[in-house]
C-alpha cells in the first residue's frame, strides 16, 4: 500500500516530464537523423549527414571552440571573482549574508534584454566608454568595444557571477567550523587550513557553481546575440539560425551537438572536482 | 606566575558571550602527565574553558599558560595542544592515514618519518589495518580512535578532548575509557577532558572540576569531590544524593548530632556551633536499612527497583524522600509499605554548605 501512494504521488510529475520533455527529445532526435525538406519538418530519408555537417565542418567546429572558449573564460573569470566574494559572504553572520544574497540576486530581476541594451548603452561607438575616452582627448576613433567576444563574456559574466557566488557562499556557510578547528590545533595557519581543508571541502559548491555558470553560458542566446554581433556568434545563436532558414533536421542535430557538449562539460566537471568525496562523509 | 611542572594553569580567566558570563574567574592548575576533567551540566563553562585552553576563544581577562609560557595573545595554530572534537571532525577528503599525517605534515615533518609516526599512532588504537579507508568507512569508534591517533602522534604538550566519547553507545563508551586512560598513562601525556557524564569523569580523571554557571564549584580528586562535596549541586551531580535539613544539637568534635523532622541523626564532624541550622548529604549507598525499631531515622517503603546487582529503594520519612542502593547479596527482601529505619555511619553524612538563594 506504501509503495501504491508513492507510485501516485510520482506519476503525474513523471507523466509530465516524459510527454513534455523525454517525448520531444527523442522526437528531435529522430528529426535530427533526417534530410531535410522544403515542404515537411524533415525529409524521408535517413541519414547522419546533419551531423557530420557539423563535426565535419571548419566553420562548425571554430564555433564549437569559440563557445567552449567563451564559457571556459567566463567559468575561470567567475571563479576568480566568485570565491572570494563568497568566501566574504559566508564569513557574515546569517542575517547579513541573507541580506547580501538578496542583494546579488537583485540584478537577475531585470530581464537580461533589458541588460543586454544596458550594455550596448555603454559599450556602443556612441557609448558612455568612448564618449568619455573621446572627451578626454585619449581616442580619436571609437573603439570596437562591442559586438566582440569580450563583449560577450562580459555580458554574461554579468548574468552568471551570483550564481557562483551563492552556490559557494552556501557550501562555505554549512561548512562546519571544527574541520577549521581542527586543521588549526594540528598546526595549520590560515592560508594552509584554506588550502587543504576549507578549499576541498567547498568543492560540492565550486562543482555545482561552474556547473550552472557552464550550462547556463552553453543555453545563453539574448545576451549573444545582442552583444556577440555576426562575428561572435556561439553554437546556440547557429541554431536559431538554421531554424529560421527552416533547416530542421540541422537545427536539431546542431541542439544534440550542444547536449553532448553540456553532459560531457558536466562529467568531466565531476569528475576533476569529485564533489562526492566530501559528502556523506564522517561526521 | 607559572611553575614548571604545570602543563597548563588558567590565571583568573572570564569570558563572556554578550550579557551571558561562560567562564567566570576560573584558575586552573594541570600537572605535567595527569588528566584533568571539566564536568558539569551543558551550559556550564566547560567547553569554553576547553576552548579558552586552545585558543578558539579569547579571555576577556587573565591569562592561559601552557608550559609555563604564556599563550593569551597567541593564536591556536602556534599554540603546543592537539583537540579530539565530540564531532572527531576527521576531514572527510583525506583517507584515515592522511588524516593521523595531517600535523606532521602541517609540522613539516619529512614524509618517511611521517609514515612511520601514523604507522605506529594507528598501531596504538588498534587500527593499523585501515590507514587507506575514508572517514565515512569507518564505524562511530573507529572514527574516534582515528582522531585520538591524529591528536596524539604530533606529542603535544596538552591534549584536549571535548566529549570525545559523547557519541558512542555505552558499552563502547566504557571501553574506550579504559583504553584512554591506560593510552595517556602509556604515552605520559596531559589532558584536559569536558565532559558532563560523572562516571566518566570519575574514571578518567586524576583531578576534576566541577563548574556551574562558569564557575568551578569544587576541584579535587575523584574520590575527595564524590566523597566530600562542598555544594548542594556538587552532592546532586555527582551520583545522587539524600539531603536533610535539621539543626545541630551537639559537636564533640568527633561528629555532631543533628535534630531533623524525623529524629536525630548523626553526621560527620565539621566547624560548626550547636545552634546553626544545616543540610546534610547521605549518599544512596550508604544509606542502610533496617527492620529493627530502635535508633535510625524511621520511613516507609514508597517503591522498589531491581536493577540487578543493587536494588533502589525509594522511602519517604518525616525529613522529606530518601533514597537507598542495597546490594544484591542474595537474602534481603522487602516490600512496599513496610515500614523500617535508615541507618548511616555518622562520616557517611556530610555537612554541606548551604545553597546560595
Amino acid at each position: 500500500m506504501k509503495g501504491g501512494w508513492a507510485w501516485a504521488l510520482v506519476l503525474p510529475p513523471l507523466g509530465t516530464t516524459l510527454v513534455l520533455f523525454v517525448g520531444p527529445l527523442v522526437y528531435l532526435f529522430w528529426v535530427s537523423l533526417h534530410t531535410a525538406s522544403q515542404s515537411e519538418l524533415y525529409g524521408h530519408a535517413l541519414t547522419i549527414q546533419n551531423y557530420m555537417a557539423i563535426l565535419g565542418d571548419a566553420f562548425y567546429l571554430a564555433i564549437i571552440r569559440r563557445t567552449l572558449a567563451v564559457a571556459a573564460v567566463i567559468l575561470g573569470i567567475s571563479l576568480l571573482i566568485g570565491y572570494p566574494v563568497a568566501y566574504f559572504v559566508a564569513l557574515q553572520p546569517a542575517r547579513r549574508r541573507m541580506a547580501i544574497l538578496l542583494l546579488l540576486l537583485f540584478p537577475l530581476m531585470v530581464s537580461n534584454v533589458v541588460r543586454a541594451y544596458g550594455w550596448v548603452a555603454i559599450l556602443g561607438r556612441r557609448g558612455v566608454v568612448n564618449t568619455t575616452l573621446r572627451d578626454l582627448g585619449l581616442i580619436d576613433v571609437p573603439l570596437e568595444l562591442l559586438y566582440t567576444t569580450e563583449a560577450v563574456v562580459v555580458g554574461l559574466m554579468t548574468i552568471l557571477l551570483p550564481y557562483m557566488v551563492i552556490s559557494i557562499a552556501n557550501t562555505l556557510a554549512s561548512l562546519d567550523p571544527r574541520y577549521q578547528e581542527a586543521a588549526q590545533a594540528l598546526g595549520a595557519g590560515p592560508v594552509r587550513t584554506f588550502v587543504h581543508v576549507t578549499l576541498p571541502l567547498s568543492t560540492p559548491g565550486v562543482a555545482s557553481g561552474m556547473l550552472l555558470v557552464f550550462l547556463l553560458t552553453l543555453s545563453a542566446y539574448v545576451t549573444i546575440a545582442l552583444l556577440g554581433g555576426p562575428r561572435s556568434k556561439l553554437l546556440v545563436s547557429m541554431v536559431y539560425d538554421s531554424v529560421t532558414a527552416f533547416q530542421w533536421p540541422h537545427a536539431a542535430a546542431l541542439a544534440f551537438v550542444l547536449l553532448g557538449l553540456a553532459l560531457a562539460a558536466t562529467a568531466f566537471l565531476l569528475a576533476a572536482l569529485r564533489p562526492r568525496r566530501v559528502q556523506g562523509a564522517g561526521r | 606566575m607559572s611553575d614548571g611542572a604545570n602543563d597548563v594553569r588558567l590565571e583568573r580567566v572570564r569570558k563572556s558571550f554578550g550579557a551571558v558570563t561562560a567562564v567566570d574567574n576560573v584558575s586552573i592548575d594541570i600537572p605535567r602527565g595527569s588528566i584533568f576533567s571539566l564536568l558539569g551540566p551543558s551550559g556550564c563553562g566547560k567547553t569554553t574553558t576547553l576552548r579558552l585552553i586552545a585558543g578558539f576563544e579569547q579571555p576577556d581577562a587573565g591569562d592561559v599558560y601552557i608550559r609555563g609560557a604564556c599563550v593569551t595573545s597567541i593564536r591556536p595554530y602556534r599554540r603546543d595542544f592537539s583537540m579530539v572534537f565530540q564531532s572527531y571532525a576527521l576531514f572527510p577528503h583525506l583517507t584515515v592515514a592522511e588524516n593521523v599525517g595531517f600535523g606532521l605534515r602541517m609540522r613539516r615533518v619529512p614524509r618517511h618519518e611521517r609514515a612511520a609516526a601514523v604507522r605506529n599512532a594507528l598501531q596504538l588504537v588498534k587500527l593499523d589495518a585501515l590507514g587507506d579507508r575514508y572517514p565515512r568507512q569507518l564505524s562511530g569508534g573507529q572514527q574516534q580512535r582515528v582522531a585520538l591517533a591524529r591528536a596524539i602522534v604530533v606529542k603535544p604538550a596538552v591534549l584536549l578532548l571535548d566529549e570525545p566519547l559523547g557519541a558512542l553507545d555505552k558499552l563502547l563508551r566504557e571501553e574506550m575509557q579504559v583504553e584512554l586512560r591506560s593510552l595517556q598513562q602509556r604515552l605520559g601525556i596531559t589532558a584536559v577532558f569536558v565532559t558532563h557524564d560523572q562516571e566518566e569523569a570519575l574514571t578518567l580523571s586524576d583531578r576534576v572540576a566541577v563548574m556551574r554557571n562558569g564557575i568551578i564549584e569544587q576541584i579535587g580528586a575523584p574520590r575527595e569531590i564524590y566523597e566530600r562535596p562542598r555544594s548542594e549541586f556538587v552532592a546532586g551531580f555527582l551520583g545522587a544524593s539524600n539531603f536533610i535539613d535539621g539543626l545541630v544539637v551537639a559537636n564533640d568534635g568527633a561528629a555532631i548530632v543533628v535534630d531533623t523532622r524525623a529524629g536525630r541523626v548523626a553526621a560527620t564532624a565539621a566547624d560548626i556551633a550547636p545552634g546553626t541550622t544545616v543540610r546534610i548529604a547521605v549518599r544512596p549507598e550508604r544509606v542502610r536499612v533496617q527492620r529493627s525499631t530502635d535508633g535510625g531515622m524511621p520511613a516507609r517503603i514508597r517503591d522498589i527497583v531491581y536493577r540487578g546487582p543493587i536494588t533502589h529503594l525509594y522511602m519517604d520519612s518525616a525529613a522529606g524522600p530518601m533514597l537507598s542502593y542495597r546490594q544484591n547479596a542474595g537474602a534481603e527482601t522487602w516490600r512496599i509499605g513496610e515500614e523500617i529505619r535508615c541507618v548511616w555511619d555518622a562520616e557517611s553524612a556530610i555537612v554541606i554548605v548551604p545553597e546560595r538563594a
